[in-house]
């Protein structure tokens, strides 16, 4: 118990008023910069970073540690409200969490996150204050093949489980690893699909494919529907707070988005992506199950409310998490992660397996401020999702003119480019015709995302062993994962196989299912 | 971001359009008659997903097998992943293709996709919208390209009070300059504007 107490100590440190306003500051920036479609934490930290190197330490940190979470909150409201996520890892909430938004749900949908976000928070960072160590240890055990399979687990987990059709979810997939694909190649430096275009070495950037596939995807489709699309300005907006009936459906998948976050977020090269997609594949599954078992209505599809709190909780959780590579290992595992890095390196930290002994009083300062930012994003985003929600009643066709506008400009601040737009309205046009044709976005984002990242290390595996393709199945880990891969491949074919058994079976037992439910 | 402060924003032609359609959703995934997801593709609609990933893995293979790799690469080299793409994309293209075929041939031939609720109209005026701002952007500056595209894709979802719509555009146009290059030191392109003042 040695770290809880070290842990207080650097409370103790950081609980000042002053500390406090910072705290508060940070999150209310990181919450607007956050809330603008296609910027999430990442790009809050980003721009805010020039501000704490005026700071002291232990300010800057906590300020920090507030912007993150601001941004990362921000990031959930856009996906819920606008079906537009700030950043990869709230890529899941948008399923569920858009749909409620639609059915009028939005601000329990709001609620849910940020109460998932600050329990997630809570015991993630105590997590690795008390675990630190031993997860450096573990995270030390991962090779590329044991990445490779992680990545692979993940192709599996979310063309299988999140899509309705295995083999449209595969398509999905397959486009955004063949769009992944483009720019230069990591390993040998070898220009691909660049179709003679300067830009389009850097590769297609992942704000323009999460903008054009889900944002400006979403405008074109509503668009196209005309009026048989659903108007969110007369969706009601209902009560503002979780009702009893919510809290009772949140908390468990706050908790188990929690432990996914926690068990993956420390895992180099597996970011926040990873457990939320699993999350909301867990839950999808747990609720067609009660459904089965006890004829609890599957709401999967229409909002329901599990599938934000899991994945909202597992990406605070897993932010927590990375913090385990980032201080242990001083090596950043996400894109806010390695800013955060440049951070540190401004204050003489050198984060690695020493920092803990070295620069003991930080470590301890900045997990405390990272329960403090938590605390304040509870403060200030609850009352405010009621507000944030409001903002689907403007008169519809100034919505998506103002979505359109500020999707636009997401694109055009990464580098102010206009091939970059230029790209943007190609991958628009990918993303109208995946909807119009019930190809499921979903996959194709994580084919971009963790294509590369599977790509780089499948090949260093091989580099390493000197082409030995036996390395790939070389430890318990990756064997481990394998397995779950052909489990999370068989399920859905036997659940279709006992369908089809049970419809051949008789229509007398169906009407009997249809009377419970 | 987008609280606004141009007095009542509802008109109220636009009123009973809306109420009208609070009766439409309500129903299993508040979409239209057929759940996209999940619906059979049928018609000649059937064939353009299949085709479109047939197009992207072929582009895959070609690319494979033209990428010059340099001498000292180890292998697998940097042909062999966008090769097993593409191989993979021209197997789910004909399953997907077969699946369309059965389907049609099986299927109770009323709840498929054949995108008769696709509204052509709306969508191109959004996209000539986009078009023309990306051509004009930089030419115009974000101040005049910007409050344009605001205004045409309000003009797609059927706002028809012009002028008060260009109004909003502007403002939102310049809320959106001013913001960026004040608050986060972001400049975007002053355009025509910068050589008048």
């Amino acid at each position: 118990m040695e770290a809880l107490s070290l842990l207080m100590d650097g409370l103790a440190a950081a609980l000042t008023p002053q500390n406090l306003v910072w705290a508060f500051l940070g999150v209310l920036l990181g919450t607007a910069v956050g809330v603008l479609p296609g910027m999430g934490s990442a790009m809050a930290v980003a721009l805010l970073l020039p501000v704490t190197f005026r700071l002291d330490p232990t300010a800057a940190l906590i300020l920090f540690a507030g912007v993150y979470y601001g941004g990362m909150f921000g990031g959930a409201t856009t996906s819920i409200l606008l079906n537009t996520p700030g950043q990869a890892s709230s890529i899941a909430t948008t399923y569920e969490g858009h749909k409620m938004a639609l059915a009028g749900r939005a601000a329990q949908a709001l609620g849910t996150a940020v109460i998932g976000s600050f329990v997630a928070s809570l015991i993630g960072t105590l997590v690795v204050a008390l675990f630190a160590p031993f997860m450096v240890s573990v995270a030390l055990n991962f090779g590329p093949g044991e990445y490779f399979a992680l990545t692979v687990f993940s192709f599996v987990a979310v063309a299988a489980v999140v899509s309705g059709s295995v083999l449209r979810g595969l398509a999905s997939l397959l486009i955004g690893l063949a769009v992944g694909l483009i720019g230069i190649d990591s390993q040998s430096g070898t220009p691909r699909f660049d179709f003679g275009s300067a830009t389009m070495l850097d590769g297609i950037d992942i704000v323009i494919v999460t903008v054009g596939l889900l944002a400006l995807g979403e405008v074109l489709y509503v668009a196209a529907r005309g009026r048989s699309a659903p108007d969110l300005a007369t969706t009601s907006a209902g009560r503002p707070w979780l009702s009893r009936g919510d809290w009772a459906r949140s908390w468990r998948p706050w908790l188990r988005g929690t432990a996914l976050g926690s068990v993956f977020g420390p895992i180099p090269g597996s970011g926040a992506e990873v457990p939320t997609f699993l999350s909301l594949g867990l839950e999808r599954r747990l609720s067609a199950r009660r459904e089965r078992r006890r004829g609890v209505r599957d709401e999967f599809g229409e909002g329901a409310i599990e599938g934000v709190a899991g994945p909202e909780a597992a990406n605070n959780s897993s932010a927590a998490g990375t913090m385990v590579p980032l201080l242990g290992l001083g090596l950043p595992t996400s894109a806010t992660a390695a800013i955060m890095l440049a951070a540190f390196q401004q204050y003489g930290l050198q984060p690695g397996p020493v920092l803990f002994e070295r620069d003991a009083e930080l470590v301890w300062t900045l997990l405390a401020s990272l329960l403090i930012g938590s605390v304040m994003l509870l403060v200030i985003n609850l009352p405010f999702a009621p507000l944030w929600a409001k903002l689907l009643r403007l008169p519809k066709p100034y919505l998506y003119a103002g979505i359109t506008l500020f999707s636009v400009l997401a694109v055009y601040a990464i580098n102010t480019s206009v091939v970059h737009l230029v790209m943007l309205l190609a991958v628009t046009l990918l993303g109208l015709m995946m909807r119009a044709f019930g190809v499921p976005v979903a996959p194709a984002l994580i084919g971009v995302v963790l294509g590369p990242i599977a790509e780089t290390e499948f090949r260093r595996a091989l580099a390493a062993s000197s082409g030995d393709p036996s390395i790939l199945v070389g430890s318990g880990i990756s064997i481990g994962l394998y397995v779950l891969v052909l489990v999370a491949a068989a399920v859905p074919v036997v659940t279709a196989l006992r369908r089809r058994r049970k419809a051949r079976a008789s229509a007398p037992a169906e009407r009997e299912t249809s009377d419970l439910g | 971001m987008m609280s606004r402060s141009e007095g009542p924003v509802s008109v109220p032609e636009e009123a009973p359009e809306a109420r009208e359609d609070t009766r439409v959703p309500d129903g299993p995934g508040t979409t239209a008659a057929v759940d996209p997801e999940s619906a059979p593709w049928s018609g000649p609609a059937r064939w353009v997903v299949p085709a479109l990933l047939a197009v992207v893995g072929a582009v895959a293979l070609w690319g494979a097998f033209t990428v010059e790799a340099p001498p000292n690469a180890t292998r697998p080299g940097p042909g062999a992943f966008p090769g097993a793409v593409g191989a993979l994309l021209l197997v789910v293209a004909a399953c997907l293709a077969v699946a369309g075929l059965r389907g049609s041939r099986t299927g109770d031939g009323t709840a498929g996709n054949t995108l008769s609720w696709f509204g052509a109209r709306p969508v191109l005026v959004v996209m000539a919208g986009l078009v023309v701002h990306v051509a004009l952007l930089e030419v115009l500056g974000w101040l005049l390209a910007g409050a344009l595209l605001f205004w045409v894709v309000a003009y797609a979802f059927g706002a028809r009070a012009h002028l008060r719509d260009a109004v909003v555009a502007l403002s939102m146009s310049a809320a959106v300059q001013v913001g960026f290059s004040l608050g986060l030191g972001l400049s975007l392109p002053g355009g025509l504007l910068e050589l008048v003042l």
